[in-house]
């Protein structure tokens, strides 16, 4: 388990070097020369030299790419081009309704894929089966901003909910009913992929010996399902789980430019759009590494969930 | 959708599987019955042939545009646009009061191409590394390890980072497609290969000294490509949505080039006043991704039945 987990850290260490790598990248391609900017216009050769000298432009790459690490170590990632800000401040400002957002639409989609999938595998071939598989297979194929784009058709006829924008704190009536479409429109890609998991995971177990034995017992249907079943099929579900996550993130950036939801993934797609080269570095680099620490924690509870893996090795 | 769902749902073959030719079958020798007999089975299935069909008609439909349609896909009428569909314009007319349909085809024959360049570098990369790591076993653990990285990374984070680095454009879109298809083909390529090079036909090869180049392409990579060839199509889904959802985000091809994610994000200043445009387009994409998913997984259960 801990040679396992040890692995795991130092491949997630090496991508994470790897990612910062491609945001210190981003940082090269500013089009002009910063110590030129800096200078202004009056600035002198010598000056533009001295403040090169002093910004560490004139080392080699790879030792500006160590004073970049350093920075970033202490969340300096440097000021955004088009209105000076702080990028730290900004990712941090953005990270909330992000979380809010991809946390909402788990909140509605994981039950509902488990209880999909748990239906399916116990009716195989049956209606709900067939329904399951449907839905997965339309849920991968369909682009995420045409779901979003029917819902917001939807919300404006009816005019039930509103459809830009955050509308405060989940508490509040304004909140909650602001993050009602976006979150509909990120679970519903999650919903398939997590009931087809469901499903294959369960149809896996229902035919072991020990569930069996537990019906032969006479345990009732409930109970081989969610308690004899369902516990050595949470392994898979919980890895799928944690994969999803990058599905998440990708459906996120396009449901939040959408749906004008104030978070990471808009911010990152406004700043490329408008070459904005250290806020895009800085919104890349978060959502990579949220999407490493995510992986990183699911490992952790695939040892906590599984027995067998903490005992193995 | 983007992400790295349909990679993690699909099974892979696992290494173990026997080859798809009996070892007393000199390698690379084609079994044209069992192909056309597979093949047979499979259209017999509506849902396949559904799909088959469609992408064929959309294919033949986005190559055969420019000769069959009166309309110009770039020039602008303004006094023209948004004209529902019916009339002169069998779908209408869009934001730049061009014919609709004229702009899906257009829009249809840049996506699938970004998409087939993208999956055959991503294929070219994949199944290299997949065929490397299952010939040369020092290379295996390291190769697989990066791989097991890349498989796991949401694919619009590399859209993302190669727009920022190089510029929304065609030569991030292809690269970015590329990569996130890479993984999936060198996993199964390695493990396709990894049991063909078990076979008593590698060893004989190797005895009678032909050079690895020989041994891996005539050999290992001619006794391997069905298996990645299935991935293939499903990955084309995946490349395809991609390409839209980056053009959708403004990030893919710029105006006025017609690609069908741009097509719907322009559509989407206008949705309720003319929501034919974004629909229209959206929903193409859809049919398209959803065809080659379909197809796709209907090759994996024929190959499933067929290696096991």
């Amino acid at each position: 388990m801990i040679g396992r987990l040890l692995h795991r850290l130092m491949t997630s260490f090496l991508v994470l070097v790897g990612v910062l790598w491609i945001g210190f990248m981003m940082l090269q391609v500013l089009p002009a020369d910063p110590a030129a900017a800096i200078a202004g216009s009056t600035g002198t050769d010598a000056e533009i030299e001295a403040i090169r000298r002093h910004l560490g432009l004139d080392q080699p790459l790879v030792w500006q790419f160590w004073i970049y690490l350093q920075r970033v170590a202490v969340g300096d990632f440097g000021r955004s081009v088009i209105n000076n800000a702080p990028v730290a401040g900004e990712l941090l400002r953005a990270a909330g309704p992000t979380l809010e957002l991809m946390l909402a639409s788990m909140a509605w989609a994981v039950p509902s894929g488990l209880l999909l999938g748990a239906f399916a595998a116990t009716r195989r071939g049956g209606v709900i089966d067939r329904l399951v598989m449907a839905i997965s297979v339309a849920g991968v194929s369909v682009p995420v901003f045409w779901v979003g784009l029917l819902m917001i058709q939807f919300a404006a006829a009816t005019r039930l909910f509103p459809i830009q924008g955050r509308g405060g704190p989940l508490w509040t009536a304004e909140g909650l009913s602001h993050i009602v479409l976006p979150a509909t429109a990120l679970g519903l890609i999650l919903i398939g992929p997590v009931a087809r998991m469901t499903r294959t995971a369960l149809a896996d177990t229902l035919s072991a010996d020990y569930v069996r034995t537990a019906r032969a017992k006479g345990a009732s249907e409930l109970r081989v399902v969610a308690g004899h079943a369902m516990r050595t099929a949470w392994l898979p579900i919980v890895t799928l789980l944690g994969l999803q996550v990058g599905t998440l993130m990708g459906g996120a950036v396009v449901t939040e430019t959408i749906f004008s939801w104030p978070g990471v993934g808009r911010l990152a797609v406004g700043a490329i759009v408008s070459s904005d080269y250290p806020l895009a570095q800085g919104a890349i680099l978060f959502l990579a590494t949220a999407f490493i620490v995510v992986n990183i924690v699911v490992d952790l509870l695939y040892g906590v969930l599984d027995p067998r893996v903490r005992r193995s090795a | 959708m983007i992400g790295t769902t349909p990679t993690s749902l699909r099974p892979s073959v696992p290494p173990s599987l026997p080859p798809s030719l009996p070892p007393s079958l000199p390698p690379s020798l084609p079994q044209p019955r069992a192909h056309s007999r597979t093949l047979r089975r499979l259209l017999a299935n509506p849902v396949v042939a559904l799909a088959a069909g469609f992408l064929v008609l959309i294919t033949l439909a986005a190559i055969l545009v420019p000769l069959v349609s009166p309309f110009d896909p770039y020039e602008t009428t303004l006094r023209l646009r948004l004209k529902p569909p019916g009339g002169d314009w069998l779908l209408g007319t869009d934001t730049q009061g061009r014919d609709l349909l004229t702009r899906l085809l257009y829009g249809t024959r840049t996506t699938l191409l970004l998409g087939f360049t993208g999956v055959i570098f991503g294929t070219l990369l994949g199944g290299g590394i997949g065929i490397l790591a299952a010939f040369y076993r020092r290379l295996d653990g390291p190769l697989m390890r990066l791989i097991d990285v890349f498989l796991s990374f949401p694919s619009i984070l590399f859209g993302l980072s190669l727009a920022a680095v190089l510029g929304p454009g065609l030569d991030s879109l292809i690269l970015a497609i590329g990569l996130s298809v890479m993984p999936g083909i060198a996993r199964i390529a390695r493990g396709a290969a990894a049991s063909v090079m078990a076979q008593e036909y590698m060893d004989g090869g190797r005895v009678i000294g032909l050079p690895d180049r020989i041994l891996m392409t005539r050999y290992l990579l001619a006794n391997c490509a069905a298996p990645i060839l299935v991935y293939v199509t499903l990955a084309f889904g995946d490349a395809v949505l991609l390409a839209a959802s980056l053009g959708f985000l403004g990030l893919g091809l710029q105006p006025p080039m017609a690609e069908l994610g741009s097509i719907a994000a322009e559509g989407r200043s206008f949705l309720f006043i003319a929501p034919h445009v974004s629909t229209a387009a959206s929903a193409l994409i859809f049919c398209i991704v959803l065809s080659f998913n379909l197809l796709g997984d209907a090759f994996r259960d024929a190959a499933d039945k067929r290696f096991t």
